[in-house]
């Protein structure tokens, strides 16, 4: 993988909203803020093969998506693939009823700048960096660390 | 006409029976063997019966699904003296109808004869208010559904605006068109966090404090560089206010924040800004300080615009007044909503307007 295709962080992402233009603006925040970020994607199966594919450090993905498809049903796909999953939903409820497939959730309304402050806490806590402050908004499902393994 | 002369015993018996005879709830009068003395005409409408076959019969053998263990029970405590009285709950099969949901209420009755026992026995018919609740419940879980629902759609509405938004500020050519964008933004997030906030506590009212904290969070992140050397802190009371009015509230502190952060801090300057919510009853007051450059000499409105008007538009929904004081340094503009005078404050809070919640206030 080249530096183009991690961006000047070295970490890939991938995006699963159905939502274009909230999915298109992420995007493009989250590459200013020097993220590669996969296809972008609005459907549990596209996902899954992007994921199967390009194996992103971290999956933003949305409960409600395209063709009424559920980003937990994915979640739970990508937490076996060794994906972590952080939900990016106005579905606060649904997302909490999901923790064990998803390491956090970034309820909707989010800031754009929130987020790309929420996505590197993640990808340091990840890496079991703790020194990032939470931050506002970002709820963290495992707090005894992220346990991303594949399902057994 | 010779007008018949009726015993003091008789006339008491008399007009014992025609009190249960006429009561409007369901009742039974029972002797210590739980033969039925007497019965409501009340009583024997709802269960079928005809007062004159009942008379005599023993209770819990007129109706078999009357016979329940726990009235039994209930019955017999009542009758050896164990207890006074007593409440049972039943599922009873009715002859003309489904099953009915019944309390019977039992007590023994306190009177000159000591040796004749009597039962008075009220039932109450609680099925279709047991229906009722159940009806409500399920309508109050519908509507939670719904609600859910609604917030959902609002929240991936906002943050279609907010998409819109920042994608066009980030896209125009134009400086200037560029901070109004960025402005409109940060208005949007700010009913955003408070929609954020309604829809993760599940209530209608929001803590004022980790609203304000979470306003406070998403401009900095927006707004202030890592080369800025400005904080934004939150002081104040813990109020919880209506959703309602806290969307106003939240929209006046963006507006001044976004003001300070233009204005007060120029050249690089560094400072704070702090946010201040108290409230004494009805009243309460909001601060926006900051320790920046101040107002211009002379007082000339510069920092007149949008935000001005909104912040304007909103204390007057709120029946607040805005008063903007020169600091050294710095600025402070004060929303003040004045419901009810206050009497008897100590000497500390009467120098600062609000500091503590009290009872003691009086309508003016």
């Amino acid at each position: 993988m080249t530096a183009s295709q991690t961006g000047t962080t070295g970490k890939t992402l991938m995006i699963v909203e159905d939502e274009a233009l909230v999915a298109m603006e992420l995007r493009d925040v989250l590459e200013e803020a020097g993220y590669h970020v996969f296809d972008l994607t609005e459907r549990h199966a596209e996902a899954l093969e992007v994921a199967k594919r390009c194996k992103p450090d971290l999956a933003l993905v949305n409960i409600r998506l395209a063709g009424r498809d559920d980003g937990i049903e994915l979640a739970e796909h990508l937490k076996a693939l060794g994906i972590p999953v952080v939900f990016i939903s106005g579905q606060s409820s649904r997302a909490h009823s999901a923790e064990t497939v998803a390491i956090a959730s970034m309820p909707k309304p989010y800031d754009a700048a929130d987020m790309v402050i929420a996505v590197a806490y993640l990808l340091r806590s990840l890496e079991g960096d703790h020194s990032l402050p939470k931050p506002g908004g970002l709820e963290i499902f495992d707090h005894n660390g992220f346990d991303v393994a594949p399902a057994a | 006409m010779p007008v018949p002369v009726h015993s003091p015993e008789d006339v008491a018996l008399s007009l014992t029976l025609a009190v249960v005879a006429a009561s409007p709830a369901p009742l039974l009068l029972l002797d210590g063997k739980l033969m039925i003395v007497a019965a409501s005409t009340s009583f024997c409408d709802a269960f079928g019966v005809n007062p004159e076959d009942i008379a005599g019969q023993p209770f819990l053998a007129s109706y078999e699904a009357w016979d329940t263990p726990q009235l039994r029970t209930l019955l017999d405590a009542i009758v050896s003296d164990e207890a006074q009285a007593d409440d049972c709950e039943m599922e009873v099969r009715s002859p003309r109808g489904p099953v009915r949901s019944l309390i019977a209420q039992a007590r023994r009755l306190d009177y000159l004869d000591l040796e004749q026992v009597r039962i008075l026995v009220a039932v109450s018919d609680v099925t279709d208010a047991r229906a009722d609740t159940a009806s409500n419940e399920d309508a109050l879980r519908h509507n939670d559904v719904l609600l859910q629902e609604v917030r959902h759609r609002v929240a991936n509405s906002l943050q279609i605006i907010a998409s819109v938004l920042l994608r066009n500020a980030r896209t125009t050519p134009s400086e200037e068109t560029r901070a109004h964008l960025k402005d409109a933004h940060n208005r949007v997030m700010s009913v955003a966090a408070l929609e954020r906030l309604l829809s993760t506590s599940g209530q209608a009212e929001v803590e004022v404090h980790a609203y304000f904290t979470s306003l406070c969070e998403n401009l900095a992140a927006s707004m202030i560089e890592e080369a800025d050397h400005i904080s934004l802190s939150v002081e104040g009371d813990d109020a919880i206010v209506q959703g309602r009015v806290s969307v106003s509230l939240g929209l006046i502190v963006t507006e001044l924040v976004i003001n300070a952060l233009k204005y007060a801090f120029p050249d690089g300057r560094s400072g704070k800004i702090t946010i201040d919510y108290n409230f004494h009853g009805p009243n309460w007051i909001l601060c926006v300080r900051d320790d920046g450059v101040g107002m211009p000499a002379g007082g000339a409105p510069v920092r007149a615009g949008l935000g001005t008007s909104i912040v304007q538009a909103l204390a007057k929904q709120l029946h607040a007044s805005v008063t903007i004081i020169p600091q050294h340094p710095g600025t402070k503009v004060s929303i003040e909503h004045m419901q009810i005078a206050l009497v008897q404050d100590e000497p500390e809070t009467m120098s600062e307007p609000v500091a503590t919640a009290s009872p003691s206030a009086i309508s003016s």
